[in-house]
């Protein structure tokens, strides 16, 4: 009687594990079909097209990712991945061509907007017949509830975006009739069409957004005026989108669902897409990955020439970068190459000015100051500030270890160094965990050097230049904070001087004119060396060969993900 | 009722049901042990959670700077800080803490999506469950019968072999044996899914009641949901329960061979009972003592070794919220999922204490 009851166990346990493992196919399929009733029900006025789905199944595409959802209100969200889902479910007034950050289109408004002489005042005029996910129209009055939203609750709320991006720059808005839009700036700022592009612009519905509070995380269904709707998302594991039927732009979704999936680790992630779990992997999956995965078959790998770049922060109210001829020094030494070459395989880029490569008046600043490696250089601005090889300079550099990848150990070990090769340098590593790391570096008060990342929040050059010397400096304190000055005070002649030339390059119209002052700027930028930029990395979109972009726009090789880091989901099609 | 309430329900249910029905057919002793065991949970509890507390204000870091990163201006931060509370008095923002415990409503999280902390617990902790149960059981399984195997074989190959098994298997890194099992059963032969609690697609066709994905599967009749958790559970449970069972084969293998020398063993043989019979009903039993010892011990290390599991296998399970929380300096996520864990561990080791009497009927309290 046990032996019998041993072997049934034993029979139920294989039965049990048989069926986990091989029913993938089968289950795929019944699930699907299940899907295509959700997918009819939800998405009123595409019958005929459902019609078809359920037939075949509804084509899914499932998006890889390590990026967590921090916010969807559009007052509130402040990370690339929040704004990539309240882009694909919203529309900007403006917005950039798929693949391109040169390209800025009106998206919602009908034309480009007529600016006031003084720079202060833009009209836009609103498209007819938009509408959100549930078929209200989105008038004029609405967008600029919207955007008051944003700049009366958006400073409360936690992720911070409004104070970044709106009330700088913002009065208020003001709707005159149903499609006309009347903004009101505090200062001219001539990138101001670029900031109507970013997600803090995308209208937000009443009904989901309440004026009163931020809504981090409203209940599904979640819409706005785009092509999609999400109408799931469980934490920590994957959002679903699907059509919005309502949408009447130019970017019709081309498949029936979109699922965004979480992974904690890049490692998984890209085994989930050598398994077939995922038909795309979006950020972030480091260089050594990219390099693993671009020898697997039936897989390619797109490149984005983004704008997430490194740089050293030297603290110039500190000892020993309160002197001009170390941070000079530290600028001759730096081989950029090497790092590249030697940890990155060359899939970096070396960096020579804050300002990338393509950006306007973008120049090479610190080649042309320093010519690094220039050792002659770096030795004769040591000894001019007191230091030999036999009292040499005692440098503690500090580093997050996970943060900016598992490479920074090994790049921060290169520049120790190069720094040492002087025999004029002695340099500590210190790795410090993110979380105390960015609040004593950013205050300003702990280090004197340490490394930071940034990525713009617009594709223009005030967005790499002004955070790094108004309002303290994040860190590096060329400015001290002035109240009801933006810039603030600059601690010397040379950082007010740039500070006046960020100023006067921002209210400047004139392209060409401002190209030349941020060309200006970044010479005197390099001068002070106020940062030491060192390489920009380029991100990398890896997807199964049957993933496609569209021919007709940029980068369709990084299925149109361009130089903005904007992932238009509507644009993807699948063979599978 | 939230998902949390619903798994309370499930698995206190019984359990208070079962110490009720001990506390009154037990003896006296047993029932003064239990009060007295019960008395002291409270105050463990009380001081691992002030220290925590203390512990995470005195380290540096703070979680608006860590959230907002280099972006967050000083005026954004102390603004932020203000909202949060993080600017009181430490406490004032200890009274604070303490009355959240003493309701179990530990308020907002201070990062991430800024959403009540029970919510969030309401879904990593049956993550964690689903991951922590099936894994317990079959370490035991494989501990148990293996080391009661082995001391039957004595000094024979199958006992070298479980014992070299057992000291490798627990000298493995968890992360490298779940990569080793995600290579060969998912991108190798393509027999498993790698990561996750569910295949996307399936997923979005599950009805979240308990979120024990294969117990809302059954609930709501969703076979292929069913097959999918299942299948996905496969690789993080072998890999958690294999890395545990490892202890359980050396500790029940030392047992049962010192058993086995007991003259009551001896008389059972020589009464010509089969030696299966003799180790498996009778040795076993009275070799479990210190198994069930381990058992108690194990709970906190299968919680930590969830975490990097759950890491590897990218499940959205209590531990990698915990790891992710701790990052961010998410004071009060850290203090209620430290809180919850040591009750949990609390409760496992009263109930290990009772089942000792149960076990052995020679223990008295």
């Amino acid at each position: 009687m046990r032996r019998r009851f041993w072997v049934v166990a034993l029979i139920a346990a294989f039965a049990l594990i048989a069926a986990a493992c091989g029913g993938t196919a089968t289950t795929t399929t019944e699930a699907t079909t299940t899907t295509a009733a959700t997918t009819t029900t939800a998405g009123p006025g595409t019958t005929e097209a459902t019609t078809t789905t359920e037939a075949m199944g509804p084509k899914t595409i499932i998006i890889g990712t390590t990026d967590t959802i921090a916010s969807l209100d559009p007052a509130d969200a402040y990370a690339t991945r929040d704004w990539e889902l309240i882009k694909n479910t919203g529309e900007g007034l403006y917005k950039w061509a798929p693949g391109s950050a040169s390209d800025l289109q009106p998206g919602l408004a009908t034309d480009f907007p007529v600016v006031s002489d003084d720079g202060l005042t833009y009209t836009v005029t609103l498209k007819d017949g938009i509408k959100f996910g549930d078929g209200t129209d989105l008038t004029a009055q609405i967008y600029a509830d919207s955007i008051n939203r944003l700049l009366t609750i958006g400073p409360d709320c936690p992720n911070g975006v409004a104070n970044a991006l709106a009330t700088p720059y913002l009065d208020s808005v003001e709707a005159t009739d149903d499609h006309t839009l009347v903004f009101h700036l505090k200062q001219a700022a001539s990138y101001f069409l670029q900031i109507l592009a970013t997600a803090p612009y995308v209208p937000a519905d009443p009904n989901i957004f309440p004026a009163d509070a931020c809504v981090l995380f409203p209940d599904a269904p979640v819409y706005g005026v785009g092509p999609w709707i999400i109408t799931q998302y469980t934490q920590q594991e994957q959002v679903v989108l699907e059509p919005n039927p309502y949408y009447a732009g130019d970017f019709k979704p081309q498949v029936d669902q979109i699922i965004v999936k979480y992974y904690s680790d890049p490692q998984t992630m890209a085994l989930a897409l050598q398994n077939g779990e995922i038909d795309i992997a979006w950020r972030f999956l480091g260089s050594e990955l990219v390099q693993q995965l671009e020898s697997v078959q039936d897989v390619t790998v797109g490149t984005i020439n983004g704008g997430s770049i490194r740089y050293l922060i030297l603290n110039h109210t500190m000892a020993p970068f309160d002197d001009d001829n170390v941070r000079k020094a530290v600028a001759s030494i730096i081989d950029r190459n090497e790092i590249a070459d030697q940890v990155f395989s060359g899939q970096v880029t070396p960096l020579y000015s804050q300002v990338p490569p393509g950006f306007l008046g973008a120049n090479e600043a610190f080649d042309t100051a320093y010519q690094s490696p220039n050792m002659t250089s770096a030795q004769q601005y040591l000894t001019d500030a007191g230091y030999s090889t036999s009292s040499p300079l005692e440098l503690d550099l500090y580093y997050p270890p996970e943060h900016y990848g598992t490479t920074t150990a090994d790049w921060m070990q290169v520049i120790k160094q190069e720094l040492e090769s002087t025999g004029m340098i002695n340099v500590t590593l210190n790795s410090v965990e993110w979380s105390t790391y960015v609040t004593a570096l950013t205050g300003g008060e702990a280090y004197s050097a340490g490394v930071l990342g940034w990525f713009f929040d617009y594709p223009d050059p005030s967005n790499y230049l002004e955070p790094f010397v108004y309002n303290g400096g994040e860190g590096t304190n060329v400015t001290k904070a002035a109240e009801g000055n933006a810039f603030g005070v600059g601690i010397d002649q040379k950082s007010q001087q740039l500070v006046d030339l960020l100023s006067q390059a921002a209210t400047e119209t004139d392209q060409t004119k401002r190209a030349d002052l941020y060309g200006q700027a970044q010479d005197l930028y390099a001068d002070l060396v106020v940062t030491l930029p060192l390489f920009f990395e380029p991100e990398h979109v890896v997807y199964a060969s049957y993933i496609h972009g569209d021919a007709m726009y940029d980068s369709a090789d990084s299925l149109n993900i361009g130089p903005t880091i904007e992932f238009n989901y509507s644009i993807l099609t699948t063979d599978k | 009722m939230s998902p949390l309430s619903l798994i309370f329900l499930i698995i206190g249910g019984p359990a208070a049901l079962g110490l009720v029905y001990i506390f009154v057919r037990g003896s006296a002793g047993l029932r003064r042990y239990i009060v007295t065991r019960i008395a002291l949970t409270l105050p463990m509890v009380f001081i691992l959670a002030s220290l925590v507390f203390f512990v995470l204000r005195v380290i540096p870091g703070d979680p608006v700077s860590s959230a907002l990163g280099p972006k967050g201006s000083p005026e954004t931060v102390a603004r932020l800080s203000e909202q949060l509370g993080l600017g009181d008095p430490l406490l004032v923002q200890y009274g604070r803490f303490l009355g959240s415990v003493v309701t179990l409503d530990f308020g907002n999280s201070l990062t991430g999506a800024h959403r009540p902390i029970v919510d969030e617990m309401s879904e990593r902790f049956p993550a964690t469950l689903e991951l922590v149960i099936p894994a317990a059981i079959l370490s035991l399984a494989i501990g148990i019968f293996g080391g009661a195997f082995a001391a039957s074989r004595r000094r024979r190959t199958a006992d070298y072999s479980l014992r070299l098994y057992s000291v490798i298997i627990y000298s493995l890194p968890i992360f490298w044996l779940g990569l080793m099992l995600q290579l060969l059963f998912g991108v190798k032969l393509g027999w498993l899914p790698i990561a996750g609690r569910v295949d996307a697609v399936i997923g979005t066709t599950l009805h979240h009641i308990t979120n024990i994905y294969s117990i809302d599967a059954i609930l709501t009749g969703n076979w292929p949901a069913l097959r999918s958790v299942l299948a996905h559970l496969v690789l993080p449970t072998l890999t958690l329960g294999l890395i545990l069972s490892g202890v359980f084969v050396r500790l029940t293998r030392i047992n049962v061979i010192e058993t086995l020398q007991q003259d009551y063993v001896e008389a059972a043989r020589a009464r010509g009972i089969r030696e299966r019979v003799v180790i498996y009903n009778h040795a076993l039993k009275n070799a479990m003592i210190p198994v069930i010892t381990l058992i108690g011990l194990q709970v906190a290390i299968l919680l930590a070794g969830a975490v990097l599991t759950e890491t590897v296998f990218s499940w959205p399970g209590m531990g990698r919220y915990l790891v992710e929380r701790i990052s961010s300096r998410d004071y009060t996520a850290v203090q209620s999922v430290i809180t919850m864990f040591a009750l949990f561990v609390a409760l496992i080791s009263l109930a290990v204490d009772i089942l000792y009497s149960l076990v052995d009927p020679r223990v008295r309290y």
